[in-house]
């Protein structure tokens, strides 16, 4: 249906893709992987008329395909559904699905036939949602499945997916597993992205693989497993992916939360955190696990309870003030809230603890030395720290995201969702960051959605459900069956 | 095209391909570097062609020292108000209250002076208070805008359309409507309005020494001032942050209100010290006339040095140079007898115009 030939694009400093060929049948779900920075997001970009390729030639159904922009690619058929999603907040579903298609009678838009007309689209894909409800008042996942029905109305022959399960809960996922199969049975091809190998595994008939811009395998899920397909992207075989879990040095708790309630989220939550503590944070989407991180440090307004650093009692205002007494926390938001994009990798570093380099002027030759220090500590790839940190690999964003932290000198550290997007080899530094930084004394929290990581890493794991503390794992002997048995709530004996 | 490259084999096929495409990149590159390097030193490059063009067309006129020295003097005081504009733009806020503050510090500035003057103080003295009164109201006024967009959580473009009523309606009031004028035998705003600095070797027609006056000289401090506040102060790089993303900003340990208020205190205070030097520069407040869409003219120039009106993204220098490009262009325009009321349509041209050019750098 869609066939890609020697496809090459070159940027600036790299060579984004290089002569990738690939061939897309209708009825067929093609997963595309790779390590950020492989070249997927550039090549479904050249794809949805986004970017044109360099040298190449995409074939449509037989006829040359050359679309220069978004309109032109949906028009041949080809869309994509972005990780950030593009519908208007403050307009229906019915009026984002049919945005600049309205049905009119004289110059007028038929509101009657436009929500009929919704509904008939939304219920074809099974999607069970209100046609007059207002896109921003859904949830993320309902919004996915609006922008999938605009799509689809639109006599889409390929459908590209972006990561879409990334801001998805896992009842989600299943239901828009359901989805994408049947638009496979409906004759379209989809390509379907993801860091998350078990899914592409389940879900695509074929795999494809890039690595620095080439396609370096294709093979077929029934012969392949996760481990294959993670040495392909990486290149090498991922051996040690967590370090060794080194007790705690110290038994005193540095960070004591007693029954801390925040309103509409969690209540009565307890945990203490050592220094030299990795404690998990787990539960489900939802259950209130960031919430708790956020008013720590002064994010969200407390109901009850007490946060004791050291044994003194604590309240903050302001992460500002979080952060002059030493607990750090780096955002699950990477781009919205824990780094600046537009500003530079020195300026993201320093930016938190930019008191430290002055107190009026700060100065510059210092704080570029501080940032050579962190580049080199953390093993940070960054060509030139003055450029702009939205030129980076989303690992490397989240490793300034954690300097800067660092930076201002934290006894305790809260960590949420920090290799969330992030690929497999950056995943396994940051693994070994975490742990190092325990090592030297530090108090960490982890939060995460990904229970091999919570296992692989902590020394306990906390788990909630619905804002409620269910109970309290020891981190090696636990398993992921005995941690989700806590999230979903099935033994209450553990606690 | 690509049915041509499979019919003649790969060999053929792929050099073809090749070759035109690395010329089209390399062409592209060309294009995108002249591209860039216009959006950014567009500013720059319409100020020298302007500035020729004035010299060209009225070599007799222009480029006399003392023609200059009027053109800035006439239009310092809005780029004082200009370059605090562009600091609480960057900071992701706006200020239309400018010009009225200017009025209002202006009058009562000018009426602490005379009262004090009139009290038998010393005259130096009154002028001085007075003086420091107009910049300390601008900054207080600044300070109250600040607090109703913080803590209040009143979009800023209300606060300050309210303050643009209100300021001068006080301003109006303390005047009855008219005119204050300095107190008889006040003489030293006068003589310090055409003080200044003598430039040695630059004469006028007449072989005197042109005297640049203080507030041409104001000016330039305060733009250099207010570049090295942005580029190498905390509070600058606070501003950046806190315009560029507000929220990442708070989660980095910003006190964001503190920042932001910080930055309607200091275009308050340049609306203070534009007061003063409308004061030195007249000698009397026009309470209708002072500032009079000074907050326009600021934000135009604000917009033509290449700031971003989202904020996060600005330079002093550039707005500097939108001042200086402005006061060209209504030169330009008199001196080519075009009627005063067709300058306002060829400014907003020039607005629109250098936005287009210097968008591209934001997306």
């Amino acid at each position: 249906m869609l066939e890609i030939r020697n496809i090459t694009k070159q940027f600036p400093a790299v060579r984004a893709l290089d002569g990738v060929s690939l061939d897309l049948a209708a009825g067929e779900v093609h997963g595309v992987i790779g390590e950020n920075g492989a070249g997927k997001s550039t090549l479904m970009k050249i794809l949805a008329g986004l970017q044109p390729p360099d040298q190449g030639s995409l074939t449509l159904d037989g006829q040359p395909y050359q679309p220069r922009n978004v309109n032109d690619a949906s028009r041949a058929g080809v869309v994509m559904i972005h990780q950030e999603l593009n519908l208007v907040d403050d307009l229906s579903v019915a009026e984002n699905i049919l945005l600049g298609r309205e049905p009119r009678r004289f110059g007028l838009i038929q509101l009657g036939r436009m929500r009929t007309e919704a509904a008939r689209l939304l219920t074809e894909i099974g999607a069970n949602i209100d046609p007059r409800a207002r896109v921003g008042d859904l949830p993320v996942a309902q919004q996915q499945l609006v922008e999938i029905t605009k799509a689809l109305s639109q006599k889409t022959g390929v459908l590209i997916l972006d990561e879409p399960t990334a801001v998805l809960s896992e009842r989600e996922t299943t239901l828009l597993f359901k989805l994408v199969r049947r638009l496979k049975e409906r004759g379209v091809a989809i390509v379907y992205i993801s860091h998350l190998l078990p899914e592409v595994l389940d879900l695509c008939d074929r795999i494809s693989v890039l690595r620095d811009g080439r396609l370096v395998a294709e093979t077929d899920p029934a012969t392949a497993d996760a481990d294959q397909l993670a040495s392909l992207m990486v290149g090498r075989d991922l051996v040690d992916v967590y370090p060794p879990v080194v007790a705690p040095s110290a038994e005193t708790s540095r960070l004591s939360i007693r029954d801390l309630s925040v309103p509409g989220h969690a209540s009565k939550i307890t945990f203490d955190v050592a220094p030299g503590e990795i404690v998990g944070l787990a539960g489900l989407v939802g259950s209130g696990r960031t919430e708790i991180a956020e008013a720590i440090v002064g994010l969200r307004p407390i109901s009850g309870g007490e946060i004791q650093l050291d044994g003194n009692l604590v309240r903050f205002r302001s992460p500002k003030q979080a952060l002059e007494q030493g607990v750090a926390y780096v955002s699950e938001d990477r781009k919205g809230r824990g780094i600046l994009v537009d500003l530079s990798c020195v300026e993201n570093t320093t930016l938190p603890n930019l008191r430290a380099y002055g107190r009026l002027v700060p100065d510059r030759r210092r704080e570029r030395a501080t940032t050579a220090n962190w580049i080199e500590r953390l093993d940070i790839r960054c060509p030139d720290p003055r450029s702009p940190i939205r030129m980076l690999s989303g690992g490397n964003q989240q490793k300034f995201a954690v300097a800067s932290r660092l930076d201002a000198q934290p006894t305790v550290l809260l960590l949420d969702e920090p290799t969330r997007g992030v690929d497999v080899g950056a995943k396994r530094e940051l693994y070994h960051l975490i742990a190092k930084l325990a090592k030297d004394g530090l108090a960490c929290v982890l939060i995460s959605s990904e229970l091999p990581e919570l296992l692989g890493l902590c020394h306990r794991i906390a788990v909630m459900r619905q804002g409620q503390l269910a109970g309290v794992v020891d981190g090696p002997t636990a398993s992921e069956e005995s941690i989700m048995r806590l999230a979903a709530g099935v033994g209450e004996e553990a606690a | 095209m690509s049915e041509s490259t499979q019919t003649n084999g790969p060999g053929g096929g792929d050099k073809n391909t090749a070759s035109s495409a690395s010329n089209t990149s390399s062409a592209k590159t060309a294009w995108q570097f002249g591209l860039s390097t216009l959006e950014r030193f567009g500013v720059v490059i319409a100020f020298i062609a302007l500035f020729a063009y004035n010299a060209i067309t009225q070599p007799e006129t222009f480029l006399k020292p003392e023609n200059l020295r009027n053109l800035l003097n006439q239009n310092a005081d809005i780029g004082v108000i200009a370059v605090g504009m562009t600091l609480v733009i960057i900071a992701g806020g706006i200020d239309l209250s400018v010009g009225a503050v200017m009025a209002f510090g202006a009058a009562v500035g000018l009426i602490t002076m005379n009262a004090l003057f009139e009290g038998s103080m010393n005259e130096t003295l009154a002028v001085i208070i007075g003086l420091g009164t107009g910049i300390a109201l601008g900054a207080a006024c600044g300070l109250l805008n600040g607090l109703l967009v913080t803590i209040g959580r009143i979009p800023a473009f209300i606060v300050t359309l309210a303050g643009l009523i209100g300021f001068r309606s006080v301003t109006l009031a303390i005047a009855e409507g008219g005119e204050i004028r300095a107190a008889d035998g006040l003489t030293a705003l006068q003589t310090l309005g055409r003080g200044g600095l003598e430039i040695p070797g630059v004469l006028d027609y007449y072989e005197q020494p042109v005297i640049f006056y203080w507030n041409i000289l104001i000016f330039f401090a305060v733009v250099i001032a207010g570049q090295l506040l942005l580029g190498r102060t905390r509070l600058g790089r606070h501003f950046i942050a806190v315009g560029s993303n507000e929220v990442a900003a708070r989660y980095s340990g910003i006190a964001v209100n503190r920042v932001r208020t910080w930055s309607y205190v200091l275009v308050g205070a340049c609306a203070g010290i534009a007061a003063l030097m409308s004061l030195m520069r007249m000698n009397s407040v026009s309470s209708s006339g002072v500032g009079h869409l000074a907050e326009l003219d600021a934000i135009a120039a604000v917009v033509i040095g290449g700031t971003a009106m989202t904020g996060g993204r600005g330079r002093v220098w550039g707005t500097m140079l939108g001042v200086l490009i402005l006061i060209m262009i209504s030169n330009m325009l008199t001196l080519a007898d075009v009627e005063v009321y067709w300058q306002g349509f060829v400014k907003g041209v020039i607005i629109i115009l250098a936005v287009l050019i210097q968008r591209g750098k934001a997306n």
